[in-house]
């Protein structure tokens, strides 16, 4: 073959691959090659029933306990300086005893709001305000007003949409659960007949996996060889599968491949190594759950460098008895996201080519309940009141307007059911997520809304 | 003429009658009612709770019951992993690396193949294998020297038959 020939077949054979069509999942054939924003998503469901008042507002103290001491305490996320004064959200003064007293040191250098676009006035709009259904709402683009704790959503979840239009794999899509209480276990796939668990996201409750109930009964599990040791046993399953064909009925495992089965397992195993030897990478300040959470995130996003990441933060709920402890959750899960995006920067791959949302699951009441704290202060619930459905959304990363502010409280902007939307526009599959028919009226794209 | 379409029509009727008695099936009755063949594991159809699962798991390689505490913590760990096949199986290696576990040896699996077959059915899947079963694992073994009673244990007790009843 000639030089020429070989060139033109070579160019021949890359256009080929480029242009034929292949079959995906949900069996579209000449499917448009997405056109993606970004490769990479991470969402924060931040982190427990956050009121507008002590976030967007900056409010502290005076709008929630008629002290006059304004200031913001999310100065990572948020443009705008901190209180000056009734300092209690920081750490603790162990010498002087007083709590809260030292406000931890920024990590960024230019707060996430001035980086990307902020909805400061987003309505979480049905249902009841709690956490499963915030939680659900975020990760499947609808509401349930009837659907109680223990059941899956009956919309696809974000994961099942990228899974089956986008072909993305199992270890492409995680969910990762501040716990397993509040049934987060059951965000990673819907109960719809036409999605569920074939197109489920894994699930990590990195607390419980790596603390005392997976130390005790996962560390240090045996290493069987992937290519002898495992083959063997899956083959001898694989033939007592093959003998048990009663329709459907098969342990619920998310159709991972077997490479990434074991790669699962890998990440298990070296995950429990740097925990002995204490070698997680941890925000500066790791004193709660929701900040040992995000530390174990960053170890899961440099692993399988997931293409949607999804965690939800929990320990602000504090509030329904405890405001101080509450302000003090709000100003770590600030600095915890801030650690989550600069280690993110640190990713190859992930790095300047991350979108990163943070949304607050649902809001809190205006007005306080009758329990006090150790500085007196009322504590907070969150019912349906329209003060719970008050949230905000910031998005931050490639293809995001930097510096933009859209809505304000006179004019809400965005829903909470937009998340899912606008993540499946970054990956281009928003017109198949939109054709399905199964997200809330309102649900739109964040860029739409721009 | 009258005469001839009496002949006819009495020669039609008999013609009639002698095709609808000569088109009667026989019928062979041999008082054998019909039966479905179904699977010899057809009846398990309902998934084990984790605690039901991890329990079972666990008597049949400590031959001893889970204790409640490590049992609650073994579910949570259970719960903590989305694929369960993932979490079982590292839950399975976990317990494989205990000195107390309870194994068949090779030289014993070696010596008796069908007993050590027979067992591990009855013992993880309560009911006895299928010739066709039987063989493909006598085959199985014949033909990899390395397979061990622990190989096909972990096999048999991470399958989809074990996880229902």
């Amino acid at each position: 073959m000639n030089r020429r020939k070989f060139i033109k077949k070579s160019a021949l054979a890359a256009a080929g691959t480029v242009g034929v069509p292949y079959l995906l999942p949900s069996g579209l054939l000449f499917a448009r090659q997405p056109s993606m924003k970004a490769e990479h998503v991470v969402f924060v469901q931040f982190a427990g029933g956050l009121r507008q008042q002590e976030s967007v507002l900056q409010r502290y103290l005076n709008g929630s306990q008629n002290e006059k001491v304004e200031g913001n305490i999310m100065y990572n996320l948020l443009d705008g300086k901190p209180p000056e004064d009734k300092i209690a959200y920081g750490t603790d003064d162990k010498q002087n005893n007083i709590v809260g007293a030292f406000p931890i040191n920024p990590i960024l250098q230019t707060p996430l709001q001035r980086l990307g676009t902020l909805f400061p006035e987003v309505r979480f709009s049905k249902g009841g305000a709690g956490h499963f259904n915030g939680l659900s709402t975020g990760v499947s683009g609808n509401y349930y007003v009837t659907a109680g704790l223990r059941q899956r959503t009956a919309s696809p979840t974000i994961f099942e949409y990228l899974r089956r239009h986008a072909g993305f794999s199992a270890t492409d899509c995680w969910s990762i659960g501040q716990g397993i209480t509040g049934s987060r276990p059951l965000l990673n796939y819907s109960a719809h007949a036409d999605y569920g668990r074939r197109y489920g996201g894994n699930f990590l409750a990195p607390l419980i996996t790596f603390g005392s109930p997976g130390q005790e009964h996962f560390m240090d599990f045996k290493n069987y060889h992937p290519d002898t040791d495992y083959e063997m046993i899956r083959e001898i399953r694989g033939f007592l599968n093959k003998n048990f064909s009663n329709d459907g009925l098969e342990i619920p495992h998310l159709y991972n491949t077997p490479e990434e089965e074991n790669s699962i397992r890998e990440f298990i195993r070296a995950t429990f190594e740097k925990v002995k030897e204490g070698r997680i990478t941890m925000p500066p300040v790791n004193d709660n759950g929701d900040l040992k959470v995000l530390g174990f995130t960053v170890e899961l996003l440099r692993w399988f460098k997931p293409r949607v990441a999804v965690v939800d933060l929990s320990n602000i709920d504090v509030c329904h008895n405890d405001f101080t402890a509450y302000l003090k959750n709000i100003h770590r899960a600030d600095h915890g996201i801030a650690f989550l995006w600069k280690e993110i920067q640190s990713i190859p791959g992930m790095k300047d080519n991350t979108v990163m949302i943070v949304m607050p699951e649902h809001g809190r009441d205006e007005q306080h309940n009758s329990i006090k704290d150790l500085n007196d202060w009322y504590a907070y619930d969150h019912s349906g009141s329209p003060n719970a459905r008050r949230i905000f959304t910031l998005m931050v990363g490639p293809g995001i307007d930097a510096n933009l502010k859209v809505g304000s409280e006179a004019n809400p902007v965005g829903d909470a059911a937009d998340v899912v939307p606008t993540i499946a526009d970054i990956f281009g599959i928003k017109d198949q997520v939109k054709r399905a028919g199964l997200l809330d009226g309102n649900a739109q794209s964040l860029f739409d809304r721009i | 003429m009258l005469v001839s379409n009496k002949i006819r029509m009495w020669c039609g009727i008999a013609t009639l009658a002698l095709f609808l008695a000569g088109c009667q099936k026989d019928y062979y009755v041999y008082e054998i009612n019909d039966q479905t063949i179904l699977p010899v594991n057809s009846q398990k159809i309902k998934p084990k709770s984790i605690t039901q699962y991890i329990s079972i798991l666990y008597t049949n390689f400590f031959q001893k019951a889970i204790s409640p505490n490590s049992m609650l913590q073994a579910q949570k760990a259970i719960e903590s992993v989305g694929d369960k096949q993932v979490a079982f199986d590292i839950l399975l290696s976990k317990y494989m690396n205990d000195p107390k576990v309870i194994l068949p040896t090779v030289e014993s699996m070696r010596q008796d193949p069908e007993g050590f077959i027979r067992n591990t059915y009855r013992r993880f899947l309560v009911r006895e294998p299928t010739e066709a079963e039987l063989n493909w694992m006598l085959n199985y073994m014949q033909s990899r020297p390395n397979v061990t009673p622990e190989h096909f244990y972990f096999a048999f007790g991470t399958c989809n038959e074990h996880f229902h009843y």
